[in-house]
């Protein structure tokens, strides 16, 4: 009995080595068809011939793995010269940015380039920073970029951060559930229009119009910088209990309290647990970054051919900030990596360059930071393109509609801004909405909670 | 100098050395450490005294990371000694038909990881309708519950999770306890008269008593330590009302999210000081330390 | 006395059925995610975990999936395993040798040194895993299983179960080792370690599942996905993109098989094992 646990043992370690052999040996072929389905998890790796430089990627998101190694190899073609070879990984989102800030600080095991989500860029441009400074790499692609865009992932002047999109809000509205209930929505054009229309909707479905959200703020920033508020007051100290916040948010209280508007499993419309939600058409709008097409296409395909894209309500007709940027992921470079200066040039090209801003909207459904593309009606009303064949409205249409009303909110490049996000997606907005505290109330205490925090 | 390393006098030592230095370098080192760094600021490099430990008092979140494990760590207690002692007794009994069976099946849960089994629960706890947990109370004519956005709902879940994985192994820590009791003695008090539930209070309840002690021991270490479960649960640190946060979860978010080392530091200091003072009250009141010194 | 039979039989029964509603409520989480492993992925998002059965719906595709599908799965499952093994023999092998110091020998700070073991026992690791992790850093560990291994080597419970099943060892044998020759290490390696492989198996049980189920300090110290265990590659999987949740339901159950045949075939030590502490304190 006891000689079998060691004979055990040995087994397992025998299958091991085996196992790892395996592994080992089949890791350089797999990269190519791993962009199709049935594809899961982990990392992957480019294959190129001849010389090359190696560079390690690190994202939160799969798609974008898919774009960049496409961009690679277009950069690889023109540059034979300076060809890379990247070697992505994609972590958990939590994860990859804990990972990232312990590199950075332990000046270990940081990759050469990295994507940091908007939220979490403050972190990142604070301190000491061991980011790059990517002005330079920027330069020649400066004239045709939105530079609001460039700005959130700057610090005095520089810029840290490659922009991905523009992630304009904008509204989804599922036209086959609302024209069943006999609900317009090219005759929404303020939130008291909004709600009218969710009230109608409930009434005669019996259905949740949209939600309100617990765990992000796409809709409430959204509201919140239309009526000019913001979570900072003018001397940059936390103010989350100001007059307009407290407007916007009993305004959303109001919406929950005709019951059109419900909270939804997961939290916010881009989560895995109110995908299955939209799909079955229990909840009929959402109002989110452009960049949710993609999240369509992938996660809720059942709705192909059922939702139109249209502007954002406003507070009054004639408001001028029709929308915000929200969201977004800018790709930075690890300044202690011994290829910085390459990387920087490899991906300010796949970033940047017009023809990175024509795959965004082909491969990833993102609208391009890059507007010059906006207008090449070839591109953004392509047939063949699977964004546009799943809306049925051209996307871009409402894009050009609103693109001199998309604001930003100040405070969200603030070093302030990650707490304060935190603090709103897990205590404020849950309370308000799922334990139906008051307003001012739940506000106030998020207020000492911020306060306490930031020493204030 | 060989042969003083196989003398007799420095063997011993020598075979110590590995823990002497596991002890020194991974654990008087870094409480060392941390009891600097509990000093500093460490994001702007420089002392701030006894600043850390000042915020620490004056912070709802942690006092609320703490009451959570407290909560936790007392829920677990109250489950996971009374029943899997009556369980193991009842296992026990002549009356009972394979207990090796029942054993076995108790044990399984302890066999996945916390990675899978908060998976588990967190999926089987959904809050869509058709969740397994959903299903059982609409069976009963109850409307869905958010059970993971709800302060007491989740509370339970939480229990439930440390009941599924832990009540098997407890059965079993008690069941080697009660084996080791001299079948003679329950002779002797049935022949006496004493029924069933006398010779549990007045003969197993005090002979297991080592066996529970340990339990106790272990348990308030991993109740007030937990917090795989619920970045599980939650499917990360983040939770409604910071329901799920407890004091390890905030450390991690401290220390590894915020990159507040220092104040990180002091969170576990305190999490040091407060298992010590737990368990010396625990030892203390079980009267361990009575036979320690015998 | 009949009816002293019949109420045995009644209680024998009446436990059979609190046994078995307990056992049945055990055995449900498991089910549910064997279900789910037929299911597609997306499914469990949409639905959660239940008892519902739709054949229409279920098909061997995540099997598929698993074992012909483009994943880092089995390599997070080599690197469990070896991390896991690596684990056992070095903690085994040290802690042992610490163990039989303690109870073979009287030495000055013996006491003092003993008591420092019980008191680790009650310290989480928590406390001790920021400074340790920057330590780490310094010592240019990070990203390396070393990290993970090293500081658990000598393992409190671990050298505490031996030494205590050590202490009703005849210090004839000792003596006896030492007049045929042989040196105090010899004594360990060739006299007291082969008559340990009780405690050696029960041992590797417990330390190999706490392994093979870590999860904290390894995500805190492991950067590359190359290097992934199971824990973390599984927790890299809660993510809709492409066929993850496929792979995750179907793989978390997986992952319980492995542990849960070596169960059934070392059962004994897996209850020893875990036992141990309880017991002969």
């Amino acid at each position: 009995m006891k000689k079998r646990v060691l004979a055990m043992l040995l087994c397992v370690a025998m299958t091991a080595s085996m196992l790892l052999g395996c592994s080992a040996g089949s890791e350089g072929g797999d990269s190519d068809e791993e962009s199709g389905s049935g594809s899961a998890g982990g990392t992957k790796e480019m294959e190129v011939e001849g010389d090359y430089t190696e560079l390690e990627v690190w994202t939160f998101i799969e798609l974008h793995q898919e774009f960049y190694t496409d961009m690679a190899e277009k950069w690889n073609e023109e540059h034979p010269d300076k060809q890379v070879k990247l070697v992505l990984s994609n972590m958990q989102y939590d994860d990859m940015h804990n990972k990232l800030s312990l590199a950075l600080e332990s000046g270990e095991g940081a990759p050469d380039v990295v994507d940091i989500e908007l939220g979490k860029f403050p972190a990142f441009t604070n301190g000491k920073i061991g980011l790059m400074d990517l002005t330079d790499a920027i330069e020649p692609y400066k004239d045709n970029i939105i530079e609001s865009r460039l700005s959130i992932y700057g610090k005095d002047g520089a810029y840290y951060g490659f922009p991905t999109h523009v992630g304009a809000t904008v509204a989804f509205y599922n036209t086959e559930e609302l024209e069943a209930a006999g609900v317009d929505y090219t005759t929404i054009t303020t939130w008291d229009d909004f709600k009218e229309a969710g009230v109608k909707y409930h009434e005669a479905t019996g259905k949740y119009f949209a939600c309100v959200e617990t765990t992000a703020q796409w809709m409430l920033n959204l509201m919140l910088t239309q009526k000019g508020g913001d979570y900072l007051d003018a001397d940059g100290n936390i103010d989350i209990t100001n007059d307009t916040m407290v407007e916007v948010l009993e305004y959303i209280k109001g919406m929950q309290e005709t019951g059109a508007f419900e909270t939804v499993p997961g939290g916010q419309p881009d989560n895995e647990e109110a995908y299955p939600s939209y799909n079955s058409g229990d909840y009929a709008v959402q109002i989110m970054p452009f960049w949710q097409t993609s999240r369509f296409t992938s996660y809720m395909t059942d709705l192909s051919g059922k939702i139109a894209i249209a502007p954002t309500p406003v507070w009054n007709e004639g408001d001028p900030i029709k929308s915000i940027g929200g969201g977004g992921t800018g790709t930075a470079v690890v300044a202690d990596s011994e290829n910085a200066d390459l990387a920087a040039e490899v991906f300010a090209y796949i970033k940047l360059s017009e023809e990175a801003n024509e795959e965004v909207w082909n491969v990833l459904g993102f609208d391009p930071v890059n507007t010059e593309v906006w207008t090449d009606t070839e591109l953004t009303q392509n047939p063949d393109n699977k964004f546009v064949q799943f809306f049925n409205t051209y996307p871009f249409d409402t894009l050009l509609e609103i693109q001199d009303g998309i604001y930003a909110l100040e405070s969200l490049t603030s070093e302030k801004f990650p707490s304060i996000n935190n603090e709103f997606c897990n205590v404020t907005l849950n309370n308000i909405f799922e334990e139906g505290m008051d307003v001012k109330e739940a506000l106030e205490q998020s207020q000492e909670t911020l306060k306490n925090e930031f020493g204030e | 100098m060989k042969k003083l390393f196989y003398s007799q006098k420095i063997a011993p030592y020598v075979f110590v050395l590995p823990f002497v230095l596991t002890v020194v370098f991974f654990w008087l080192f870094p409480i060392g450490n941390g009891v600097l760094l509990s000093f500093q600021d460490v994001l702007k490099d420089e002392w701030v005294g006894l600043d850390n430990y000042k915020r620490l008092l004056s912070d709802k979140i942690f006092l609320k990371a703490v009451y959570n494990s407290a909560r936790y760590m007392i829920g677990t207690l109250i489950l996971l000694i009374p029943l899997p002692m009556l369980f193991a007794t009842l296992l026990n009994s002549k009356l009972m038909k394979k207990p090796g069976l029942f054993k076995s099946i108790y044990f399984i849960p302890a066999l996945t990881s916390v990675v899978v089994a908060g998976t588990i629960f967190r999926l089987m706890f959904g809050e869509m309708d058709t969740s397994l947990a959903n299903q059982v109370i609409g069976a009963f004519g109850l409307s869905p519950i958010k059970w993971l956005k709800n302060e007491w709902a989740s509370y339970g879940v939480l229990l439930l999770l440390a009941c599924w994985r832990w009540m098997g192994v407890n059965i079993l820590y008690f069941l080697a306890g009660i084996q080791s009791i001299s079948a003679d003695l329950y002779e002797a008090a049935s022949i006496d008269g004493a029924n069933k539930w006398q010779q549990f209070t007045k003969i197993t309840f005090p002979l297991v008593k080592p066996t529970t002690v340990y339990v106790l021991t272990i348990s308030i270490y991993a109740g007030l330590s937990m917090f795989n479960e619920s970045y599980m649960l939650w499917k990360g640190n983040n939770s409604p009302q910071n329901m799920g946060l407890t004091i390890v979860g905030y450390l991690y978010r401290q220390g590894i999210e915020k990159r507040a080392m220092g104040y990180a530091c002091a969170v576990g200091l305190v999490l040091l000081i407060i298992v010590m003072i737990v368990n010396l009250i625990q030892l203390k009141a079980t009267g361990t330390f009575d036979k320690e010194e015998r | 006395m009949k009816s002293q039979k019949n109420k045995n039989r009644l209680a024998t029964v009446m436990l059979i059925v609190l046994f078995a509603i307990l056992a049945i409520l055990t055995i449900i989480p498991i089910y549910t995610i064997f279900l789910a492993s037929f299911k597609p992925g997306g499914d469990l998002l949409q639905y959660g975990l239940n008892l519902g059965i739709d054949w229409s719906r279920m098909s061997l595709d995540n099997y598929v999936l698993l074992f012909t599908g483009q994943h880092d799965y089995w390599r997070w499952f080599a690197n469990s395993i070896v991390l896991t093994v690596v684990t056992v023999v070095a903690t085994l092998l040290v802690s042992a040798f610490v163990g039989y110091g303690f109870s073979a020998y009287e030495f000055k700070g013996k006491n003092a040194l003993f008591l420092i073991v019980l008191i680790i026992l009650s310290i989480p690791l928590e406390v001790v895993m920021l400074p340790l992790y920057k330590q780490m850093t310094t010592w240019g560990l990070m990203d390396s299983y070393i990290a993970i291994v090293l500081p658990f080597v000598a393992h409190a419970s671990t050298i505490f179960f031996f030494r205590q099943y050590l202490q009703g060892l005849p210090k004839s044998l000792l003596e006896a080792g030492r007049i045929d020759g042989a040196t105090e290490y010899g004594i360990f390696f060739r006299l007291i370690m082969p008559i340990m492989k009780p405690a050696f198996a029960a041992m590797a049980i417990l330390n190999g599942m706490n392994a093979w189920n870590n999860y904290l300090w390894p995500l805190l110290v492991i950067r590359s996905s190359s290097k992934y265990t199971l824990t973390l590659g599984l927790n890299t999987l809660i993510n809709p993109y492409g066929d993850n949740y496929s792979l995750l339901v179907v793989g978390a159950f997986f992952s319980i098989i492995p542990i849960f045949i070596l169960f059934i075939c070392f059962q004994q030590y897996f209850i020893e094992g875990m036992t141990a502490g309880a017991v002969k304190e």
